[in-house]
């Protein structure tokens, strides 16, 4: 246990405020992509940097990253990671509701992952009183060898991340994919204030 | 209106009234000093204002765009994608974001480097973002920076790299690949040969008494040989050959899906041709010969450099056996 963890009231407000942020995200996917959309109940956990890309570059299967920053007001920032999987990124268009030859594949990954991170992280910012910014997507070359140097030359230098993982499915049009939430040590601080302060109100 | 720093919530009232219209006119002469287009249209994508950006690189009449659909301003926007897409800043209330890497431009506009640089239009990252006022009437902010520059260098880059990576495959002085680029084909043809089971030969080869050759025809003679047989033996070969100088005056050629036989029918070959083409240097007539090590990978070898092993032994045979000949390495067992 050390500074950036959080204790355990913090992690169940969290969860409850992301459990929330969910809810109201998927609500209004489904509006506009006029599907159901389901989000799988998030893991929280506290990664080292060293092990995070481990479990990232070996993930099986990984056909794309998209990575996307996000900052906002009282030092609250981070990094969205939109992971595919080849089987579940095969109609992206039709799900975004573009005509196939309308936009590259690459582009399609970009789109969509944009939407997700920012349709979220909105209504995330929402209950904790906040305004987010964000960085335009951009995608990850070449996954295996890439993703390794990408997080060591991410905005922030960090050895330690709250990690915030959710998984998106779509099963109308059998997409699936992973958006990992990533802050780093001193935006874990600023969070944990904006917890307390949302504990205190309770 | 609030500083564009001041957190929405907290400190908004710390701004006085009687600055209103100060603050208004340094935001609009901002918006019209920026070095970005700032364009911002209606639910019904009718264009409601612009800035001067745009004014001046779109060399069209204010009067005539504003209250305009913007498809109609302008045509050349691909119409039923962008509107999905600023269907999805509305709808969602999230920003969208067009990078020059996967859509060059969106808006038709001259940039500022027409000379230095190969593309008609400005590159553009556009960003879109949700406005909402007081009336709850929504409004889509379009940002178009000019990325000319960075589309520029990255071409430039992407051309050198592409430029340097061929150099670092290459022998400057014969012009086919060099040791280490046909090594690491070698790696491979030899991991997908056990892979699916093929067959793959190699041939090395060897200019007999190439130092003789240099000291009476001079280091120059000599390179141009070394020029003149790679030539050669390259007009002879598959395109799905590898041929690299594997050393000085040494050879050596990787031939997928060859067995011996092919490979001592191709290696004679080469020997003859070389043997009956009369190199002439500075009016001289030079005859050369090489000798040539054929083997064809079996069960036996357990990596490819046993396979280089055996063929070298081969070439060493034919050597010692006269020279201006081939050996087969199965000769060898």
């Amino acid at each position: 246990m050390n500074e950036f963890h959080l204790t355990e009231d913090q992690q169940d407000c969290l969860q409850e405020l992301i459990n929330i942020a969910m809810g109201q995200a998927s609500d209004q996917l489904a509006r506009y992509l006029d599907t159901f959309v389901y989000l799988k109940v998030p893991s929280i956990e506290s990664v080292a940097a060293k092990d995070l890309m481990k479990t990232l570059s070996q993930q099986k299967n990984t056909m794309a990253v998209v990575s996307q920053g996000f900052f906002g007001y009282e030092g609250i920032r981070g990094e969205a990671l939109l992971v595919y999987q080849e089987e579940g990124s095969a109609r992206i268009a039709d799900l975004l509701g573009y005509e196939p030859d309308e936009l590259s594949q690459d582009e399609q990954l970009i789109d969509i992952s944009s939407i997700l991170t920012t349709t979220f992280l909105n209504v995330f910012a929402q209950q904790i009183n906040n305004q987010l910014s964000y960085n335009a997507p951009k995608l990850l070359p070449n996954i295996q060898e890439i993703l390794s140097e990408h997080l060591q030359q991410m905005p922030f230098t960090w050895d330690l991340a709250l990690k915030v993982n959710i998984n998106y499915q779509v099963t109308d049009y059998s997409f699936n994919c992973n958006m990992i939430l990533l802050i780093p040590e001193t935006a874990i601080t600023n969070i944990k204030h904006v917890l307390d302060r949302i504990l205190e109100e309770f | 209106m609030p500083d564009i720093n001041t957190p929405i919530s907290p400190a908004i009232s710390e701004v006085p009234d009687v600055n209103e219209l100060v603050l208004k006119q340094i935001n609009s002469q901002i918006a019209n000093q920026l070095n970005t287009g700032v364009l911002v249209v209606d639910a019904d994508f009718n264009i409601v204002i612009w800035n001067r950006f745009l004014q001046v690189h779109t060399d069209k009449i204010p009067g005539n765009i504003i209250g305009q659909s913007i498809f109609c301003a302008f045509p050349e926007l691909p119409q039923r994608w962008l509107s999905r897409k600023l269907s999805s800043v509305l709808q969602l209330n999230t920003p969208s974001f067009c990078s020059w890497q996967q859509r060059h431009h969106l808006f038709e506009l001259p940039h500022t480097r027409p000379i230095t640089t190969d593309s008609e239009f400005m590159a553009q990252n556009c960003t879109f973002l949700p406005i909402e006022t007081d009336d709850n009437s929504k409004y889509i902010c379009i940002l178009i920076e000019d990325v000319t520059d960075a589309c520029h260098y990255q071409m430039q880059l992407q051309k050198t790299l592409a430029e340097i990576a061929q150099i670092s495959r290459i022998d400057g002085l014969t012009q086919i690949y060099n040791r280490r680029h046909w090594q690491d084909s070698l790696e491979q043809e030899y991991a997908k040969a056990r892979r699916h089971d093929k067959k793959l030969s190699l041939i090395m080869l060897d200019l007999d008494h190439f130092k003789l050759l240099n000291d009476n025809y001079g280091h120059q003679g000599g390179d141009m040989v070394l020029i003149e047989v790679s030539a050669l033996i390259s007009a002879l070969l598959r395109v799905e050959d590898t041929f690299g100088r594997y050393g000085g005056e040494e050879f050596a050629i990787i031939l997928p899906e060859t067995d011996s036989a092919g490979a001592i029918e191709l290696a004679q070959r080469i020997c003859r041709i070389i043997a009956i083409t009369p190199f002439t240097y500075n009016d001289q007539v030079i005859n050369v010969t090489v000798s040539l090590g054929v083997a064809q990978l079996s069960s036996r070898e357990a990596n490819y450099e046993e396979l280089i092993t055996q063929t070298d032994s081969a070439l060493y045979q034919a050597k010692s056996q006269g020279r201006n000949q081939v050996c087969n390495a199965t000769e060898l067992l």
